[in-house]
């Protein structure tokens, strides 16, 4: 039983991150109907720059401050530079910029960085341990449960209360209607896509501490955060924290009672909401 | 600003004649070795040590005159951790570069796609990194050659530390391909002989390569209560999962952990004081094991260029290039079958010690190195304190036992 709880923590924990990265990548294909397979290496960027910024600026929680900052300003000039010429074309275009955006950030950050590994401590007052349910819990791992649905309150606010938020949503129902009706729609999608990297970003300096940083980190969790993506509807909010929730708990209690199928069990998840239920759980027709 | 330009332009000019020409001349007195390892990917960082240990060693040779009077040339090429693209590099090498001699190979998967194809491309390989006993066992060849310690060797030596303690209740933790179920294997075969009251748990944990949370893993294994985990994580898996067991408290359960390659030196390097003290680690070379001129000659030359202390994969595929010189002075030729005979049973010094090459399988014999991590102010991550070394015939099976037959 207290295992179970347990898991169910972990899956809690594990699944809220998964919430940050997914939402950044919802966000953007809901607006602008891109598919950004460069965001799990944002996401490793935010890992490497946050480790970096905590090592010389000696406070992490600074660095979860300017790394996801620097994080997003790299995906507007991006979204300008790169993606803004392609958005006439076919959509395929976009699928193969943004993963040949993956490969040079892959690349970049091993020039930079080296092909090693590194690791932080998480920051003073939460590396500790707290006594829960008959055994010791990460401190940290309960600030990463606790800050994901704190996110999504504060942006759920952001959409349905202001008028940023209500512009976005706009361009995301139509386009042309909401450039008809004033709204800057280019700048718009810049600031969609600083965003939505903003938020790789930030799940990376959140995730240095639990984890090796290291080449190629953001190529496993791309995968992880499209499932959730799909499962919890293309380009949905809720669905984003609904599917994250789920494939956190599956993997975590899948190693408890099938630890056989545990390598498939998100696969089975995903196969599963695609027969039954396409637009995934929360998404629109 | 004219002369800048035409200045740039015989710099290319210039560029261009050295590199177009390079290959015409090199061929003639050259030898030509062809390398593949992991370069791109969460395991870039093996590769990279690999190309420094060997450069080193090339660098070395070709400065005291070479091999019978010909210098060595390396052209690299990336695995990618997969077995296909291995092959085709390799292909690559051998067709296209012509290359005379392989070394290389991270990870048993891609050891076990390539092997079977060095008898239709006949160049003679030298597996410093991967592991799997089945590419000097079952699949062994007369082109395969492997200088470095393989898993039986590592896990025999577990096991012996393993029955030396008091723990009865063993579990694992290991990567969920070839690697991480063979040496679970092993180290059960080999404990249960050594310590016949061992029991081994149904309770064990397999994640896939790559996994990002450790949590349920570790709250499995420590729910089921066991008294000795043996772990064969390995690189950034590894790092992972320390950093997460040790905040869930796995450390201070009173386990007996065994971590067969907790040595490697970039684990050690990433996680520095986060790195448990009185941990079993096992590696393929430990640079502090040996005292000998060749060793200190070897960590000094290293650690002066790139920094760092030498992991096992500098380590081994120095001593790869070492190796093959060896053969190819015995030989007297670099012609391909003579040096393959002059690798049969051949006996060299590299950095790791002493090695011999068995006629029977291919399998270097080598002195093996485990060790309990301690700190120690003169090095920047945890050393071995106290260091087991366990001599290569001790810990190295049988020809007959490892299934290989060679014609």
């Amino acid at each position: 039983m207290e295992t179970l709880l347990i898991n169910i923590l972990n899956g809690l924990c594990y699944g809220m991150l998964l919430f940050i990265i997914s939402l950044g990548l919802t966000i953007i294909f809901g607006v602008m109907g891109v598919l950004n397979f460069a965001h799990g290496s944002f996401y490793m960027l935010g890992a490497y720059l946050g480790l970096w910024l905590a090592l010389h600026l000696h406070s992490f929680w600074l660095a979860l401050l300017v790394a996801p900052l620097l994080v997003g300003a790299l995906g507007a000039i991006s979204e300008i530079a790169l993606l803004r010429p392609l958005y006439n074309r076919d959509v395929s275009f976009q699928l193969l910029l943004t993963f040949g955006v993956l490969l040079i950030l892959d690349d970049a950050v091993k020039l930079i960085w080296g092909a090693g590994y590194h690791s932080i401590d998480a920051p003073k007052g939460l590396s500790g341990t707290v006594h829960l349910l008959g055994s010791t819990y990460p401190v940290y791992r309960l600030f990463i449960a606790i800050i994901g649905p704190v996110i999504a309150v504060v942006l759920w606010f952001f959409f349905h209360k202001t008028a940023w938020g209500k512009m976005i949503r706009a361009a995301a129902m139509d386009r042309e209607m909401a450039s008809a009706i004033g709204i800057n729609v280019p700048l718009l999608f810049t600031a969609v896509f600083f965003f939505g990297t903003l938020l790789a970003g930030m799940a990376g300096v959140l995730a240095a501490p639990l984890r090796a940083v290291g080449p190629a980190m953001g190529d496993n969790i791309i995968i992880a955060a499209f499932i959730v993506v799909v499962v919890g509807g293309l380009g949905s909010f809720v669905g984003a924290f609904a599917g994250a929730i789920v494939l956190g708990l599956v993997e975590a209690l899948g190693v408890q009672f099938v630890p056989h199928l545990q390598m498939a069990l998100p696969y089975m998840l995903l196969a599963l909401v695609l027969l039954v239920r396409p637009r995934g759980l929360f998404g629109s027709e | 600003m004219r002369r800048v330009l035409s200045g740039l332009i015989a710099a290319v000019f210039v560029a261009a004649m050295v590199i177009g020409g390079g290959e015409a001349f090199a061929s003639k007195g050259t030898i030509k070795i062809g390398s593949v390892y992991i370069f791109s990917g969460f395991a870039a960082t093996y590769g990279q040590f690999a190309k420094q240990g060997l450069e080193l060693a090339v660098d070395e040779i070709n400065k005291s005159g070479g091999v019978l009077g010909k210098k060595l040339e390396v052209y690299f090429e990336d695995s990618h951790a997969k077995p296909p693209i291995a092959l085709r590099a390799i292909r690559k090498l051998v067709y296209e570069k012509g290359v005379d001699f392989l070394i290389g190979l991270d990870s048993s998967g891609v050891a076990k796609g390539v092997v079977p194809y060095l008898k239709e491309l006949k160049v003679p390989l030298l597996i410093t990194h991967a592991a799997t006993p089945d590419v000097t066992g079952s699949q062994c060849n007369k082109y395969t050659f492997r200088v470095s310690v393989n898993i039986n060797q590592n896990v025999m030596a577990a096991a012996r530390i393993a029955a030396k303690t008091k723990a009865v209740k063993w579990t694992t933790i290991g990567p969920d391909y070839a690697f991480g179920h063979q040496s679970w294997e092993y180290f059960q075969k080999y404990l249960s002989k050594l310590n016949p009251r061992a029991k081994f748990m149904k309770t064990v944990a397999f994640p896939k390569i790559a996994t990002e949370d450790y949590s349920p893993y570790i709250t499995a294994i420590m729910a089921a209560k066991p008294d000795g985990v043996f772990i064969s994580l390995w690189s950034g898996d590894l790092v992972n999962f320390i950093k997460q067991a040790n905040k869930m408290g796995f450390f201070n359960q009173g386990y007996t952990v065994l971590m067969s390659l907790g040595a490697a030196t970039e684990v050690l390097y990433a996680l520095r004081d986060q790195m448990p003290t009185g941990v079993w680690v096992g590696t393929r070379y430990w640079f502090l094991a040996n005292n000998s001129p060749v060793n200190k000659h070897f960590v000094e030359a290293y650690k002066a260029r790139y920094g760092v202390y030498p992991s096992y994969n500098a380590q081994n595929a120095y001593a790869a290039v070492y190796a093959l010189k060896a053969a190819i002075e015995k030989a007297g030729t670099t012609d391909r079958m003579a040096v393959i005979k002059a690798l049969e049973g051949l006996k060299v010094e590299v950095p790791a010690g002493d090695i011999y090459i068995r006629p029977g399988d291919h399998q270097a014999v080598l002195n093996v190195t485990w060790g309990s991590t301690a700190e120690d102010p003169k090095y920047p991550i945890r050393i071995l304190k106290p260091m087991v070394i366990f001599k290569g015939e001790e810990v190295t099976p049988p020809v007959w036992e490892t299934g290989c037959k060679l014609q």
